[in-house]
């Protein structure tokens, strides 16, 4: 039987980079940033995802067929995005495979950046940026950059595979949780999610662009948020409102 | 293949069944899907979401780039809210690097059905850096308390 989720590559994968992951997700805040950020470091597209486990679509750009889930890459930071939103039920193997491969490569650090739902959002001029780490070393890195952790309560969806799969291995992984929209894409958290990475990576990213182009993503993203919505349903993403029980 | 299916749970066979009656259900249930535009009103549908508190049903919208003078929601009868709005400008297939396809649009559209009953003429509505809030207070039932 043929592997279920195989990662292909294209170019000379880098050893010891730092992993961005940005996938579909409320408000869509960690796949605008992502995207913005390969876009303003010029990041290659390195290698892509490919799953019976997807739907089976092709992107095209400039006329040429792409994987929905890709790889993009410099010589330290690697980073995926998925175009579509990934299937709920695919996403454990999915976010294993990546975790799996990323540790191949040696993978100092895993970070995802993704929303933390508001009910009032529109009511916040800043959102705040809150992390999450899968080990004590990545709490005291989120507190040394001025990070206010997510103390109590679950992340739902992509982000928390991701770091209960690098807990398992003893990654460090870290999850960047920007104050955001649940059903409309919210660039503006992606912007403050983007200067938190930065803080941590030591990577300039400027943001001006990505504000300016507010409305424009806004209206481009409509039709992806609207079919992730409908993932974020199935993978129960509402439950991150719930408040955990341990006595 | 028999020593195989032997070996399966009668729950395990049931939990396959269960899952793959709900596969059915969700293909049935699911509405026929069509595009988020209309090139022959030039309208773009807009994201939309519907919260029911126990004082009130909350309707908003996610409209970028409409002018905030031309936003109008009407009540149609008790139970559907149309909202539409003007656009500061109009955008194209060829904005978004689309050739295959000519249309362009210059106003938002939609429609949302209400859940439970409201009293549609103390509707409120606010716009605030693109989104748009209504508020419809709910009608109040009989209530009793115990004796």
């Amino acid at each position: 039987m043929s592997e279920a989720v195989r990662i292909v590559e294209k170019k000379r994968i880098p050893s010891g980079a730092i992993m961005l992951q940005g996938l579909p997700d409320v408000g869509l805040v960690g796949l605008i940033a992502t995207s913005y950020i390969i876009s303003e470091l010029d990041l290659d597209e390195i290698a892509y995802v490919d799953s019976d486990l997807l739907p089976p679509i092709v992107v095209l750009h400039r006329g040429l067929p792409h994987a929905t889930l890709r790889i993009y890459g410099n010589k330290d930071l690697i980073a995926a995005i998925s175009e579509v939103a990934v299937p709920a039920k695919a996403l454990h193997r999915i976010m294993r495979k990546l975790v799996d491969w990323a540790e191949s490569k040696n993978v100092k650090m895993i970070l995802s950046i993704g929303g933390l739902p508001v009910q009032n959002r529109q009511d916040i001029k800043d959102p705040k940026v809150f992390g999450a780490g899968s080990s004590e070393a990545a709490l005291k890195l989120l507190r040394e950059k001025g990070l206010e952790i997510l103390n109590e309560g679950f992340i739902v969806g992509p982000q928390a595979l991701t770091m209960r799969y690098c807990a398992e291995k003893k990654l460090t992984a870290i999850a960047l949780l920007a104050q955001s929209f649940f059903n409309y894409p919210d660039p503006e958290a992606a912007a403050v999610a983007i200067k938190k990475f930065a803080a941590i990576t030591g990577k300039k990213v400027d943001v001006s662009d990505l504000l300016e182009k507010g409305e424009e993503i806004r209206l481009r993203a409509r039709d992806i948020m609207r079919r992730t919505q409908s993932e974020l349903n199935q993978m129960k993403k509402s439950q991150e409102y719930d408040l955990p029980l341990y006595v | 293949m028999y020593e195989e299916r032997r070996k399966r749970s009668v729950f395990e066979i049931m939990r396959e069944y269960m899952e793959r009656l709900d596969a059915w259900a969700d293909e049935l249930l699911e509405s026929p899907e069509r595009p988020s535009w209309d090139v022959q009103s030039c309208c773009l549908e807009p994201l939309c979401d519907i919260s029911v508190t126990p004082d009130e049903v909350v309707i908003t919208a996610d409209l970028p780039y409409a002018q905030p003078e031309t936003v109008e929601v009407e009540a149609v009868g008790d139970t559907l809210i149309e909202i539409s709005a003007k656009m500061k400008r109009k955008v194209g297939f060829g904005d978004f690097g689309i050739t295959h396809r000519k249309g362009e649009f210059s106003s938002f559209r939609s429609r949302a059905r209400i859940p439970v009953p409201v009293e549609t003429d103390r509707m409120k509505i606010h716009f605030k850096r693109g989104i748009l809030e209504v508020h419809l207070p709910r009608k109040k039932g009989h209530r009793i308390k115990i004796a």
